[in-house]
């Protein structure tokens, strides 16, 4: 119980610095850091998928996309629309998506459902290039952002700092609850699940739908991510739906770790930084990024989560908590 | 006489269709890895046969006879050197292998022949069109379908008639028994590899004089390629046989039929399959 309080302690600290990075650093860098802050809740819920219950998607994109455009569409066609009924809008497309295709692909697993997750995230995308009318094909949606209504007060977000704050408020917080959920029964009995189902179904436990709602769960997450990057570069285009899209949040999360919670965080850190200072230098970033990949996925299996874990333990002697050594127990199952 | 030559469009894509999913399928059903990497190849094939018919000779026949061999060794030499370490680490990473191989070939081929399309000309008899019944039809399509006819029947000879066949039709079934008997299954499986690999790249070369060359091919083939391997059943090259027609044929009429949605009609079809028979039209039951 300590540990947890000490999480919730490094969280809030955390929250705190970022409440005064807007005085410290410069435009650009603030735009990069709300960035960092909207992919760093793509991929946690990608890693919930990934790492707590097993289940490899090439299909994340999908609602992450969805809900972007949902929200565009939502300020484009409702002008009266206020911020938030219209991430709330973003949100509800990716629940229903969400709901539909777990429905149809969580009875496949492994490859299988890695495939089908694919050729939903592919149906998704030819839609966003045909539907010209609708989603402006290859040119994509430009939106200006709506003011934040709150009740009492109309405070506008066309600022970078505003917007800033908004974004370290609510996707901040939801990264929070997504932590706080990892730690609940439900969070435990995912985790349980990945490592022996047929244990689970003994025990009364009905896994396909715990499978549903946190597929459902990691969707809606990836929504309101997908929301903020709209609402964030106030444009929104089939990129968002494309596997491209979901190779970049594997990536991220990959290169992180995917045994720890704050695996991903760290490395949405590293891929925006390190992506920013490379393409600085040079147009062939992404190749370097590629050979970094294979290179981590033939090395470095565990991520940097995993090197920093491993530094820590050769420091501070075996002092590992329990939490750890759960996730990080039988991982060739995934 | 429209429908017929919008069929004969239909076959000739299934042709190509058939050749990439033919080894991813087998690939698959053999190691269990998705190869995302294969249509990487397939596009890596075509921009080889590009050079080879631009810059060295004109003649698409040592095309057809260099790249698939170039391309078997690259196979062999990925299977053993990057894929067979990370085997004891599970599926994700196998799978993660293959994505992250498939980006930095994509990436390579890019920054080597660069971003635009290139076009791949050929000379001689599949330069020409054939008359019948009173229509006019490019001989390059048929020339593609018996291609896929051709491979498609020397692969059942090997694998329902040969030794290795029976050898590697047991390792699909169970790969630790066949090793406990005896046979070197890691060396098959890496040959396996570098043959579906190596008809990738034939497949590529044959690609390439029809849809010339550019680097989205891979993805758009990839695609249409693990839809086959869905509707058909993993692991089943009498399934990729009919889901590559079925699939070639519906992209074919869709463009006829419905324009702007013959991009999804593929995937509703495997939507479809997916609902009725989740283990695709010939695949085994227990999966």
């Amino acid at each position: 119980m300590k540990k947890q309080g000490n999480i919730f302690i490094c969280m809030s600290g955390l929250i705190l610095a970022g409440a005064l990075m807007p005085v410290i650093l410069s435009q650009y860098h603030l735009y990069i850091l709300t960035e960092i802050i909207i992919f760093s809740l793509f991929a946690v819920s990608y890693n919930l998928l990934l790492g707590y219950a097993g289940l490899l998607s090439f299909g994340h994109a999908l609602f992450f996309g969805l809900s972007g455009f949902a929200t565009a569409l939502a300020i484009i066609h409702f002008p009266g629309l206020t911020l938030l009924s219209t991430v709330l809008i973003g949100l509800a497309a990716s629940i229903i998506a969400g709901f539909v295709i777990g429905a149809l692909l969580l009875r496949h697993k492994g490859s299988y459902f890695a495939l089908l997750t694919l050729a939903f995230s592919a149906l998704f995308y030819a839609v966003a290039v045909k539907w010209y009318s609708v989603t402006g094909g290859d040119n994509g949606l430009n939106i200006v952002r709506p003011d934040l209504n709150l009740g009492f007060a109309s405070i506008s977000v066309s600022g970078l700092a505003h917007f800033y704050y908004l974004t370290l408020i609510v996707v901040g917080a939801t990264i929070i609850f997504c932590w706080y959920f990892t730690q609940t029964a439900m969070g435990k009995t995912v985790l349980l699940m990945r490592d022996n189902e047929k244990r689970m179904q003994f025990l009364g436990y009905n896994t396909n739908f715990a499978r549903l709602i946190l597929f459902t769960f990691t969707g809606a997450l990836a929504g309101l991510a997908g929301s903020f990057y709209a609402l964030h570069f106030e444009f929104v285009s089939h990129m968002a739906v494309s596997i491209n899209m979901t190779t970049v949040v594997l990536l991220m999360t990959f290169v992180g770790g995917t045994k720890k919670f704050w695996g991903p965080i760290l490395g949405v850190f590293v891929y925006i930084i390190f992506q920013n200072y490379l393409s600085d230098l040079t147009d062939r970033w992404a190749l370097i990024m590629g050979f970094i990949f294979v290179f981590m996925v033939l090395f470095v299996p565990g991520g940097l989560s995993e090197v920093i874990v491993k530094i820590q333990q050769r420091l501070f002697g075996k002092r590992n908590d329990n939490g750890v050594k759960y996730i990080a127990s039988e991982e060739g199952n995934l | 006489m429209e429908i017929l030559i919008f069929f004969l469009h239909g076959l000739g894509y299934a042709g190509l269709l058939f050749l990439v999913s033919a080894g991813l399928t087998l690939i698959f059903g053999m190691m269990n890895i998705l190869n995302f990497a294969h249509a990487a190849m397939y596009m890596l094939g075509a921009y080889l046969s590009y050079s080879i018919m631009n810059h060295f000779t004109g003649q698409l026949w040592i095309s057809l006879l260099i790249c698939p061999v170039a391309l078997f060794i690259i196979g062999a030499l990925v299977q053993r050197f990057l894929l067979r370490p990370v085997h004891k680490l599970g599926h994700v990473h196998e799978l993660l292998m293959t994505f992250g191989l498939a980006y930095i070939i994509t990436e390579l081929v890019q920054w080597y022949w660069g971003n635009y399309p290139l076009a791949v000309n050929v000379d001689g008899v599949l330069n020409s069109t054939v008359h019948v019944i009173g229509l006019t039809y490019p001989v390059y399509r048929i020339f593609i379908f018996l291609c896929a006819i051709v491979v498609g029947t020397l692969m059942a000879l090997i694998l329902y008639k040969t030794r290795l066949g029976i050898i590697i039709r047991a390792a699909v079934n169970d790969s630790e028994m066949v090793n406990a008997l005896g046979v070197n299954v890691p060396l098959v499986f890496t040959g396996v590899f570098a043959f579906g690999t190596a008809l990738s790249g034939f497949a590529g070369v044959i690609a390439a004089p029809l849809l010339s060359v550019f680097p989205g091919m891979a993805h758009e083939i990839l695609i249409d390629a693990f839809v086959v391997i869905v509707v058909g059943g993993f692991g089943s090259l009498g399934g990729a046989v009919v889901a590559s027609l079925i699939i070639g044929l519906l992209q074919s009429f869709g463009v006829l039929l419905i324009p702007q949605l013959s991009m999804a009609l593929a995937y509703l079809l495997m939507v479809i399959v997916l609902i009725i028979k989740p283990s695709g039209l010939f695949g085994e039951e227990s999966l």
